[in-house]
């Protein structure tokens, strides 16, 4: 139907008439633009908000190793003492916390573990039941999306003259995808390879860099003594929310960062405290959470009657202990042991549900919009046809068929909607780009956002071709010819 | 050339049915300057869109270079328009805002031998120079005076190099002196390359300047006669 001839035509009638062109391509494009806008202000949204959830840490599920509730003690106890709590309270007097007896320098500076604590049942929590196999395990459970090993030591880091007492984790390279609020400030975070081979590599939580190097300082390159041993640093991590930086004590930027197979290698053990988990989505936090549980109950052969040997914590009653008296959150969290199933959990979900339907309102509205400017083509190549009877009687005078006549309507009803279409996706980047840098709102610009945009464009100038060029066809050639 | 059998044409008007012919027969030979003539609603209009394949007959023949054309289907028909047949109107039907060149171009787009754009416009510009506007070529039509739109539309009637050249009251917008020299234009276009011209006029003197003179009243011929002396009739007035 459309030949080399027609699109030729069609150009030639759409620059003689510069203004209607020009009209009925601003239509369209801002009709494209605002489906494009709109979109990448949905998508951003909701993206945002998985963001921010993730970021809280509600998708992160916690296999700890140990159990320090005793047989009997359901959820509804309410003096119990949390494992998690118990975990945090180490945090929280970073003193207490112990690193194991099979230390290679063999020289502690706390009481063991079994002293400590006065209590013969201590070595089943402290014992470190998890394993690799168990992490492993782990990541095939569907909806998972990361898995991290960690071992957890509080130590002394020296660099040169100075020393600072903080925490030291053994990690995977995982943990930046799932601490979401993990930036990385200078270097890198330490890589397969080097935790392939065990390697002597750190990377510096910014407080410990502001406390061993200075405030803002690049200490990559540098070497930090841990345990004697001398740590090659790769890197630093820092907060990325500028409202939450590190704080001196916080578990995550007041520590120091070191393939979790490098303690393995220097302990000369194969255990984990914890395992890591991150969900696909906040929503399935609880769900997974119980798989696990079942998953590792069997892979440790743990009879139904008798009480786990690893505790599973979500991070969304962790994000409900924040702040609390210790004992406080100790009645609140026993108390309320599914918690984030009922309110977080369907926090998450609102939030995401609110922001699918902002999302579908605001594509509705860029739809009407893309409509409007459809009909406005339309009705401009309408007007054309009857403003250009005599034209096309003229034209069909000197041979061109009914068919040639359709034709070259259809081209220029199809070449104002896809350059409307073109411009639209121009002036949507250029808007959505402006948006995030000014206002600093979040758009997510998808290619499929783009592609639906553009489709929407070639079905409006399909249609609102279709009818002018029929209009035109359908034409007599002396009434046309005749027509004032 | 041309050669019809008793055409009739009849338009319904509603109820009411208008014979605009009632059986014209007539032949015309390649190479003649006719013209029709006859008041308004005798016919000669209708007849010459159906001799320009714009119109197919209720009834009767239509023969033209011996082939029946009377029964073409709209897209035969406009071929045979764009390949056989010129037109040259009253109000010149140029396209508005279109350089002269693009206007003379017009037939060879929908020309089934797909020429290039050079060789189209190269066409458009020999076509120009025949009719002495080649240095108005890129001019749209209202920076032309009507005589000079007139030749515009003359060169665009000649692009496909036709057999049959239709003019319908080529002068009825020019005043006399510019009507001379289309006039002349045309009767040089019949005199040196032997072009078949019908005009269709109702001015007498312009009629003066065909070899022949068909006069059409209420749907029939009335008149058809030869015109000896064709030395510009307007010369004196």
């Amino acid at each position: 139907m459309l030949d080399a001839h027609a699109l030729e035509t069609a150009l030639q009638s759409l620059r003689r008439y510069p203004l209607r062109t020009a009209l009925a391509l601003v239509g369209m494009a801002i009709g494209v633009a605002a489906v494009l806008v709109t979109v990448a202000i949905g998508t951003g949204a909701q993206s945002a908000i998985r963001n921010q959830l993730r970021a809280a840490g509600l998708n992160i599920i916690q296999v700890k190793a140990g159990n320090y509730r005793t047989k009997g003690d359901g959820g509804g106890g309410v003096l119990a003492p949390h494992a998690f709590l118990l975990w945090l309270d180490g945090w929280l007097a970073p003193t207490a916390h112990a690193h194991p007896e099979n230390d290679p320098m063999e020289k502690h500076d706390h009481p063991t573990a079994a002293d400590r604590l006065g209590d013969s049942k201590a070595g089943l929590g402290g014992a470190a039941t998890l394993t690799q196999a168990d992490a492993d395990a782990i990541e095939t459970l569907p909806g998972v999306a990361n898995v991290a090993p960690g071992v957890h030591e509080n130590i002394r880091a020296y660099a040169g003259e100075r020393r600072w007492f903080t925490r030291f984790h053994g990690t995977d390279v995982d943990l930046p995808l799932i601490r979401r609020a993990h930036g990385i400030a200078h270097g890198r975070f330490f890589s397969q390879r080097e935790l392939r081979r065990a390697e002597q590599v750190a990377v510096l939580g910014s407080v410990v860099r502001d406390k061993l190097f200075g405030e803002g300082a690049d200490p990559v390159g540098e070497t930090l003594t841990l345990w004697n041993q001398a740590f090659r640093i790769v890197g630093v991590t820092e907060s990325t929310n500028w409202m939450t930086p590190g704080t001196v004590g916080d578990k995550a930027f007041d520590a120091v960062y070191v393939p979790f197979t490098t303690i393995h290698r220097l302990l000369n053990v194969t255990n984990l405290n914890t395992i890591t988990v991150t969900t696909e989505s906040a929503g399935e936090v609880s769900n997974i959470a119980k798989a696990i549980s079942k998953l590792l109950r069997v892979r440790h052969a743990i009879p139904d009657t008798a009480p786990e040997d690893f505790t599973v914590t979500t991070q969304a009653s962790e994000v409900l202990a924040k702040g609390l008296h210790p004992n406080v959150a100790r009645v609140l969290v026993g108390n309320l042991p599914n918690l984030d199933r009922t309110t977080l959990q369907e926090l998450s979900m609102t939030l995401e549900r609110a922001a699918r339907t902002m999302k579908a309102l605001l594509a509705a509205i860029a739809a009407v919009s893309l409509v409007v400017g459809g009909i406005g083509i339309t009705n401009i190549m309408l007007l054309s046809v009857t403003e250009r009877t005599r034209e096309i009687g003229l034209r069909m005078s000197v041979g061109a068929r009914a068919r040639d006549v359709g034709a070259q309507f259809f081209a220029e009803a199809l070449t104002l909607a896809l350059t409307g279409g073109l411009l639209g996706i121009v002036l949507g980047v250029l808007v959505s780009w402006a948006l995030e840098s000014s206002l600093g709102w979040t758009m997510e610009l998808s290619l499929g956002g783009i592609a639906l945009g553009f489709a929407v464009a070639m079905v409006i100038g399909l249609l609102s071709g279709v009818f002018p060029a029929r209009r035109a066809s359908a034409l007599d050639p002396i009434q046309a010819l005749r027509y004032e | 050339m041309i050669r019809t059998e008793e055409l009739t044409k009849t338009y319904a008007l509603g109820e009411v049915s208008v014979e605009a012919l009632r059986g014209v027969s007539v032949e015309i030979e390649a190479g003649e300057l006719v013209a029709v003539v006859g008041a308004s609603g005798s016919g000669k209009s209708t007849l010459m869109h159906i001799l320009g394949c714009l119109d197919r007959p209720t009834n009767g023949k239509y023969f033209l270079s011996g082939k029946d054309v009377s029964e073409l289907s709209s897209d035969e028909q406009a071929r045979i328009r764009n390949k056989q047949i010129g037109f040259v109107f009253q109000s010149f039907n140029l396209l508005p805002r279109t350089p002269a060149v693009e206007n003379v171009e017009l037939p060879l787009l929908y020309n089934a031998e797909q020429l290039t754009r050079s060789e189209r416009r190269d066409r458009a510009l020999a076509a120009l120079d025949s009719v002495g506007l080649s240095e108005r070529a890129a001019h749209h039509p209202s920076q032309l005076s009507g005589g000079q739109q007139q030749r515009v539309a003359i060169a665009r009637a000649l692009m496909n190099d036709p057999s049959l050249l239709l003019a319908d009251e080529p002068t009825g917008n020019l005043d006399t002196k510019t009507s001379v020299d289309i006039m002349t234009t045309l009767h040089a276009l019949n005199e040196k390359q032997g072009l078949t011209i019908i005009i269709i006029t109702h001015e007498r003197v312009i009629a003066e300047y065909a070899s022949r003179i068909i006069e059409l009243s209420d749907g029939l011929i009335t008149e058809d006669r030869p015109i000896e002396a064709t030395t510009a009739p307007l010369a004196g007035v």
